[in-house]
């Protein structure tokens, strides 16, 4: 190629990789002003350099088999009671369903509707259990639904471009930045249905009186909720039947609204079913209370006025924050199975401020330490490689920034320890053309030499150690991942660097008169 | 400037039985350090969590045995309490047995328990917490990441070079690994994701080194034949070491800014690197290219075609 098409090569993809890389050297406020020059994008940084919280939850495999064994418990019971099958008992015991009764019609009742299940027979009773394949499909499912209620609720908190992705089998990745790890983010992860409605059977100022008021004990289908004032005083204990009139799966939507007097309400909607039976009930119990719970409070307890139907609304001592994050789990609806955390990672925001500013030290502190040896060492060659380097810095930030791959902490020291590594293949062509100068190699025979000499070992070199980066890439987690991209961009950026960037320097400058080479 | 004006001539074969049996010996204590006395591993690999917490000037005078307190009467009598930077940092680091797999909201507790305890809401810092499961994964992924990293880098190099290159360089690597990981066991220092990470730079790097060499011996060989090989590979180390010397003099310089300045959580990190780039550029010489001379010595050497090639072009 010729010394003008690499030039034109050259200033292209600096050119190029110094737009793309501009963006992470303004602010947030800066890029959003829409300059024609600067793009959106900058580099992405990860939550140990933002703050934020990092979770792998996991689906409770255990509850979802229960789950779906106790469906089809149901099930069964419909089908034997369908075909007029005798079926003494189903009863649940481990991973498995006991049925007894009329064995042979039972068998054939479940073969006729499933085909997926191991049936056995052990003490005169049909087993059935969930085979893998439908564990799996539980499991698959079950992180669908999840995914699906996360996003809704993670949207409702005003996250700035949240992760939440699945992660292999029965696994789901969610990443917040800028987020704490307080109450607020944790509600995304409640598993329960928030709001209950429930008919209020008897009331007292406190658990005590109540008690009092019932000498044969709380009945067993009924529990005693309480109300709290702001500041966590008891200020009522109602009794309530246990199984609730309606809960918060009926919903179609709720959202924060204000009342009249400016004070924080949620309003609601139910759906086809719930309009129908919450206005059933109103109808047939005006005058008396019904109770909104949310998380076993006592919201409100209003008495009933009139019949209501498809809309409500649910006044309380709210802050203008609880409500609207308590409308968001209301219309995000109920987490079918539990989550686990089996992985959690919370950074503050000015720990994350702190680490870039410790990083980004050490980083200039390290990179002018060896542009000044460099210069020194080499004198003007020195100041190519040095060229080179910021190519280099330039490069790994723009294609960073194009792939939109994340700069975590260790990132950083890897941009730091690819300025090291770049340097070297400089060090190796320069050593090299000293040597053949030694030799008695004039300068244009030892340029020639030094960089063809030294192809080899800059390949072989590079290339194994991108080898490791690769591995990196592949079995690491998280920030170490993150190291990996950034030290394969890296290497591959410093092969071009020294090959071709400082090539064509010492062309510009030597190629007409070599006898000028100071090295 | 320059600080090898004419070519060096030091004799490193000769001191290679010496070394040798030194390495030798820096290996299997090493090895005995860690499987007797194992590693300070980071919760990364056994599961656990960690909560820092900046405690407010608000909270009146504070320290481990005040939290220590509290914590008991939160039910965590095991918890272990470091304070983190300077005292007037106000900021503790609370290691607890227990992971959020096991209870979801264990870090939640302990902060809004301390905060009631000091009547003022501490700042979180970080919350890490791994369940059993994930750092037994993440132990796994770490033995993979290193066997794998050896077994392309053999591979590699024995595509690219002879097979006699290939054990010697992978022998480098694992003396390498197994010194920077018995240091860590020596001292106690704890082991975790940036450490491993760490330990996979320290493979790059010293491999990058030996290839170095070995690129030297590889075109040596091809010009003068296999006759005298520990000639050869005296002649290529001193040929490359004003490079080496720079190189790992100029990387060990970020090494230590990062290291004095990076911050806390990069400081393992740096430390490995600062071990594993002192290991990995001697490794070259008397671990790589000692098995490579023992191998060619005892299985002949052929010389590369290509490197005879290129030479005679």
């Amino acid at each position: 190629m010729s010394l003008r098409a690499r030039w034109i090569l050259i200033g292209a993809i600096t050119g190029l990789m110094a737009w793309l890389s501009l963006p992470s050297f303004f602010s947030q406020a800066q890029r959003d002003a829409g300059h024609w020059w600067l793009r959106k994008d900058g580099l992405t940084l990860g939550l140990d350099l933002q703050g934020g919280v990092h979770w792998l939850l996991r689906i409770d495999s255990e509850t979802a088999v229960q789950q779906e064994l106790k469906k089809l418990k149901g099930n069964t019971e419909g089908w034997a009671e369908d075909a007029k099958i005798s079926l003494a008992s189903a009863e649940l015991a481990g991973d498995s369903l006991e049925l007894r009764g009329d064995l042979a019609g039972l068998r054939k009742v479940v073969d006729d509707n499933l085909q997926i299940v191991d049936i056995s027979e052990q003490d005169g009773a049909l087993v059935l259990r969930l085979s893998d394949r439908w564990k799996r499909e539980v499991v698959d499912r079950g992180v669908q639904q999840a995914l699906e209620v996360l996003r809704k609720r993670v949207d409702g908190l005003g996250v700035r471009e949240p992760v939440i992705a699945p992660q292999g089998a029965g696994r789901i990745l969610v990443q917040m930045p800028g987020v704490q790890d307080t109450g607020a983010a944790r509600s995304v992860l409640e598993s329960t249905t928030f709001l209950q409605f429930k008919a209020v059977l008897d009331s007292a100022p406190s658990k005590e009186l109540l008690e009092a008021k019932l000498p044969g004990g709380i009945p067993a289908d009924q529990e005693v909720v309480l109300s709290q004032s702001r500041d966590g005083k008891e200020t009522e204990a109602l009794l309530v039947p246990k199984v609730a009139i309606l809960t918060g799966d009926m919903l179609e939507d709720a959202r924060l609204d204000f009342d009249r007097r400016n004070r924080p309400i949620i309003t609601f909607q139910w759906n086809n079913e719930g309009t129908a039976i919450f206005r059933d009930f109103t109808s047939a119990h005006i005058g008396d209370r019904l109770a909104a719970i949310i998380d076993n409070k006592v919201i409100t307890a209003p008495v009933i006025q009139s019949k209501i139907g498809r809309n409500g609304q649910i006044t309380g001592d709210f802050t203008r924050e609880e409500a609207a994050n308590t409308a968001v789990q209301l219309r995000s609806g109920a987490l079918p199975i539990p989550l686990v955390i089996e992985e959690e990672r919370t950074v503050g925001p000015s720990v994350g401020a702190d680490s870039i500013r410790d990083g980004i030290r050490a980083s200039l502190l390290g990179t002018s330490l060896v542009f000044i040896f460099m210069a020194l060492y080499y004198s003007v060659t020195g100041m190519f490689a040095n060229v080179a380097l910021i190519v280099n810095v330039l490069i790994l930030i723009g294609l960073m920034s194009m792939a939109r791959a994340t700069l975590t902490l260790p990132g950083i020291a890897g941009v730091v320890l690819t300025v090291g590594m770049a340097v070297d293949s400089n060090v190796i062509i320069y050593e090299r053309i000293r040597e053949e100068l030694r030799n008695g190699k004039n300068g244009r025979a030892a340029i020639a030499a030094g960089f063809n000499r030294s192809f080899s070992t800059i390949f072989d070199s590079n290339l194994t150690t991108l080898l490791t980066a690769v591995v990196l890439l592949t079995f690491g987690r998280g920030p170490v991942q993150g190291f990996g991209v950034t030290l394969a961009i890296g290497l591959t950026a410093s092969m071009f660097t020294a090959l071709v960037v400082t090539r064509a320097l010492f062309d510009f400058f030597y190629g007409a008169n070599p006898e000028k080479l100071r090295i | 400037m320059e600080f090898f004006k004419a070519r060096t001539n030091y004799d490193f074969i000769g001191k290679m039985k010496f070394m040798v049996t030194f390495s030798t010996v820096a290996i299997a204590l090493s090895l005995l350090l860690i499987a007797t006395k194992g590693f300070n591993f980071g919760i990364d690999f056994v599961g656990g969590t960690l909560v820092e917490v900046q405690i407010p000037e608000s909270a009146g005078a504070v320290d481990e045995g005040r939290l220590r307190e509290m914590l008991e009467k939160l039910g965590h009598a095991d918890a272990a309490i470091v304070r983190v930077g300077p005292p007037e940092e106000r900021t503790y680091r609370i290691s607890l047995l227990g992971s959020q797999e096991e209870n979801r909201d264990l870090s939640v507790q302990v902060v809004k328990g301390l905060g009631e305890g000091l009547g003022a809401e501490v700042t979180v810092k970080t919350i890490d917490s791994i369940g059993p499961r994930v750092g037994k994964e993440l132990r796994a992924s770490a033995i993979y990441a290193i066997l794998f990293s050896w077994l392309g880098i053999m591979l590699y190099i024995w595509f690219r070079f002879e097979w006699q290159y290939a054990p010697g360089a992978v022998l480098a690597l694992i003396h390498d690994v197994t010194f920077a990981a018995g240091m860590f066991s020596l001292f106690g220092w704890e082991f975790d994701m940036n450490v491993l990470a760490a330990l996979l730079v320290i493979i790059g790097y010293s491999i990058n080194d030996t290839i170095v060499i070995y690129d030297r011996i590889r075109e040596t060989v091809g010009m003068r034949g296999t006759a005298e090989l520990e000639d050869v590979v005296n002649e290529a180390t001193n040929a490359t070491l004003s490079r080496t010397i720079l190189t790992s003099g100029l990387t060990q310089v970020v090494v230590v800014a990062i290291l004095l300045l990076g911050g806390p959580v990069l400081r393992g990190f740096a430390l490995a690197l600062f071990i594993g780039i002192f290991v990995g550029t001697y490794s070259s010489i008397y671990v790589a290219s000692a098995l490579l001379i023992w191998l060619s010595r005892r299985y002949g050497h052929p010389a590369p075609a290509k490197a005879k090639a290129r030479a005679t072009a």
